[in-house]
């Protein structure tokens, strides 16, 4: 979520320290920074945290408890005061546990002050008129979603009527933006005073019931909807709107009051108009929560030493209320923080806090007994030297191929969508692929082998495959192998990689009588020197003796990183080659 | 004629073998579970409820007529199954197990991202396994990884729904033979956390008795730090112009 660091700043009476710094407390104490652009971070909200994180709120509040800031005030800790009722609600508990809109009369659309407009743009957010905007801000501010409507449809004579039910199954609904969409009867809808649909529930608003330049009346909407068809819904319509993203991570139900509220006064604010009234109907009434946790647990998990004082900062700190009876801390649970459920969470939170470059490096104790050898990884490992042994290389091909028994459902790229029931096509493709690699690599017959997974006559197979140019594809079952211990056995060597170029190569052959006592390196380093860095390998493959003279015949194999060479190039090359060699008296063959 | 020259091991063997073999001095024996796994042991026994955002952290393979069944989207189902079979045959915790293989995202594929590739999974389960021990096992088996070099782990907060607390842990390499592109920075090695109550008692192990940390770390990308490669592809490309350098 994109954060301003001059939205945050309204939370602090003292000045936020740079950005930079507040990257580094959020990153190492909550959450991933995964960009910084100007005073703007974007910040990647775990999913455990989409309770109460999605909000510029949120991140006050964290970074309130991090760096050791008091809050300026903390719009979820006011009272909420009797709201005064103007709106008649019809609304099915089990799409939305809160209902909660409120009538405004006397509105004037209009842009937004310029601070309105600075925020949304700052989060990258388009500003459309002083109410839509006072909408998204309360989103972007406290984390709640909220809508606008044009109150005309929600009226019937001197009442409001506002209400939330399951969509009926063909029902047609065009959403702002013009995409008219025909409804499933799985979605929660905000139907007017009509029982007619206005909104896909949680997910975007429709086009009955849109804000117009001259609409006076509103009336504004902060329904909690429920988290899982919500999410679905908004999948089905692809429509992951900041609505949509903030009701599938859930947020306490008293948001949806906060939210009603703050909407209801910033329209006001931006928009004029009187407060007529709200519409308030709670299925339910959360339970207050309380989480326990000893220290001795604490540094348990932790392996720390931390002591009482360090943990009741830390819960101080992140104002998280608590009450403490020996070395036992009782939690009460500030509502927003529906992550807070189990011990194990109190101590991430004193973890976080604390910092967890304090957690001490410990190794493990020893252990009871010797380790298991796993008879499949020992089988394999074993396979594995013999077939290295005896020239092969191992590969690892695709479990997916064009045939099979069992096929993906869902595969993205739709191409070879089965389960492979056997090796040997994998291994067929692959030594077709590198026998013109042949020369490049040196080698006289490229042999292969994998072993792998398959899924052949209904079961799950680990087996062992081999092809060569001299030998078909042919694969057999891995047999599980029982032994003491692993062997000791070796491990690459490699030290660095080096990217190979991805042009074909061009072979040459040069044979040619040299003096007796001239080495076969002499007359490489003069091969070399001419042929550059198109030289990619050179093996003598040739060498006998006459009289006082000896043949040497070279194998030398070109390729260039940037193209492919054409023939000409490559007989460029050894004619750069021949004279150099002329010159040094050696006679070509 | 002359022997075949020897052949070349996959750098992803080479690595599971050496990663074997420092884990099993520190205790760790090596297990493995099915690549085709029942949501169960993929998802819930993991504490990721269906339909929550957290799944949404899974691109998840699903295959066609065999409804529950998906293609592992990492090693930690294994957990489950290890724990689940000690516990079967009456043994309790301590345990220590490694994980090393195959893991599937649905996803398209770049040069940092492959729908197959492979992992590596720690489970250390005890009466007073801590983050600590985390720390000390992770900085033990890197530090014997990178020989020569002078490693530093870190870890920050994160978010899995099977660890509690979740960490992410970074890593830094010093000193004068660490390649210029590694040396002194800080990279992502890995996800790792505390072993989520849930997945103790999911599993039939006793959370009020016995507590745990666990890790899982991407071998291709260990692979591709560990030899400077630089496209992920080539694990898969059967291409002896990249195998044959191992």
């Amino acid at each position: 979520m994109k954060i301003s660091r001059t939205w945050l700043q309204n939370y602090f009476a003292q000045p936020l320290p740079e950005a930079q710094a507040l990257v580094d407390a959020l990153t190492f104490h909550a959450f991933e920074i995964e960009g910084v652009d100007g005073d703007i971070l974007d910040v990647k909200v775990t999913p455990n945290r989409g309770h109460d994180c999605l909000s510029h709120r949120g991140i006050a509040k964290e970074l309130s408890a991090i760096l050791g800031l008091a809050m300026k005030g903390d719009p979820l800790r006011v009272p909420l005061p009797e709201f005064p009722i103007a709106v008649e609600m019809t609304v099915d508990a089990a799409r939305a546990p809160v209902g909660a809109a409120a009538y405004v009369r006397g509105v004037t659309i209009a842009p937004s002050p310029q601070w309105l407009k600075s925020a949304l743009e700052s989060v990258g957010q388009r500003s459309i008129n002083n109410v839509v905007d006072a909408t998204n801000y309360v989103m972007f501010d406290m984390g709640m979603p909220t809508h606008a409507f044009s109150a005309d449809t929600f009226k019937l004579g001197d009442t409001v009527r506002y209400g939330i039910r399951s969509s009926e199954k063909g029902e047609q609904l065009a959403l702002l933006g013009g995409l008219a969409v025909e409804l499933s009867g799985h979605e929660a809808v905000i139907v007017n005073a009509s029982n007619e649909p206005v909104d896909i529930g949680g997910v975007k608003g429709g086009m009955r019931a849109e804000l117009q330049e001259y609409t006076h009346d509103v009336v504004l909407s902060a329904s909690k909807f429920e988290p899982v068809q919500t999410r679905k819904a908004a999948q089905r319509f692809n429509q992951r709107t900041e609505a949509a993203k903030r009701f599938e991570n859930e947020m306490a139900d008293e948001c949806a009051l906060y939210g009603i509220r703050a909407v209801a006064e910033l329209v006001r604010d931006v928009a004029g108009g009187e407060i007529i009234g709200y519409g308030i109907e709670r299925a339910r009434t959360p339970a207050s929560r309380s989480v326990s946790v000893s220290l001795t647990k604490i540094n348990a998990v932790l392996g720390t030493k931390l002591g009482e004082t360090d943990v009741a900062d830390v819960l101080k700190r992140l104002d998280l209320p608590h009450q403490q009876t020996e070395e036992e801390f009782i939690v009460t649970v500030p509502f927003e923080r529906l992550d807070l459920v189990i011990a194990e969470d109190i101590i991430e939170e004193v973890a976080r806090m604390v910092g967890y470059e304090k957690i001490p490096v410990v190794e493990l104790p020893a252990f009871p007994t010797k380790p298991e050898v796993n008879t499949t990884f020992y089988a394999a490992e074993k396979m594995r030297e013999e077939l290295m042994a005896q020239g092969f290389s191992e590969v690892f091909t695709s479990v997916f191929a064009d045939k099979g028994e069992r096929v993906v459902a869902n595969k993205v790229d739709g191409v070879r969508p089965y389960l492979r029931a056997t090796l040997t096509t994998g291994l067929q493709d692959a030594l077709e692929r590198n026998a013109h690699n042949k020369e490049l690599l040196g080698l006289k017959e490229v042999k292969l082998f994998e072993i792998g997974t398959v899924w052949s006559g209904g079961k799950e197979l680990m087996m062992v495959g081999t092809i060569g140019e001299k030998e078909q594809a042919s694969e057999k079952p891995l047999e599980s192998t029982d032994a003491a211990a692993y062997n000791d056995l070796p491990i690459s060597t490699l030290v660095r990689y080096k990217t190979f170029s991805k042009f074909p190569s061009i072979v040459r052959d040069i044979a040619l009588w040299v003096p007796a006592a001239t080495t076969p390196e002499e007359v490489l380093a003069v091969i070399r020197a001419q042929a550059g860095e198109l030289l990619v390998r050179s093996e003598k493959f040739d060498e006998f003796k006459k009289g006082e003279k000896t043949s040497y015949a070279f194998r030398l194999v070109f390729q260039s990183f940037d193209k492919t060479l054409t023939d000409e190039e490559a007989n460029a090359v050894m004619e750069k080659i021949y004279a150099a060699v002329k010159e040094k008296a050696w006679e070509v063959r | 004629m002359a022997e075949a020259p020897r052949g070349h091991m996959h750098p992803i063997s080479s690595l599971i073998r050496e990663a074997t073999t420092i884990f099993t001095g520190m205790g760790f024996s090596f297990v493995e579970g099915p690549l085709l796994e029942d949501e169960w042991h993929n998802f819930d026994a993991l504490n990721v409820p269906k339909d929550h955002p957290a799944r949404d952290m899974q691109d998840t393979f699903f295959i066609k007529d065999e409804p529950g069944m998906v293609l592992r989207t990492h090693t930690s189902p294994v957990q489950v199954r290890y724990m689940e079979e000690q516990i079967k045959k009456g043994i309790q915790p301590p345990y220590r197990v490694i994980v090393p293989g195959k893991v599937f995202r649905n996803e398209a594929t770049d040069m940092t991202h492959e729908a197959e590739f492979f992992q590596i999974e720690g489970l250390a389960v005890g009466p007073d396994i801590s983050l600590a021990n985390l720390k000390g096992t992770l900085t033990k088996f890197l530090r014997e990884l990178f020989k020569g070099a002078s490693v530093e782990i870190r870890f920050r907060p994160s978010f899995f729904p099977f660890t509690e607390p979740s960490v992410e842990v970074d890593m830094r390499l010093v000193g004068e033979h660490v390649p210029e592109k590694l040396r002194d920075r800080w990279i992502e090695m890995m996800g790792a956390g505390m072993v989520h109550p849930d997945v103790l008692k999911n599993a039939g192990v006793d959370p009020s008795q016995y507590q745990g940390f666990a890790f899982g770390m991407g071998l291709d990308r260990l692979a591709l730090l560990r030899w400077g490669i630089d496209d992920v592809r080539l694990m898969h490309s059967a291409d002896l112009r990249f195998i044959n350098q191992f």
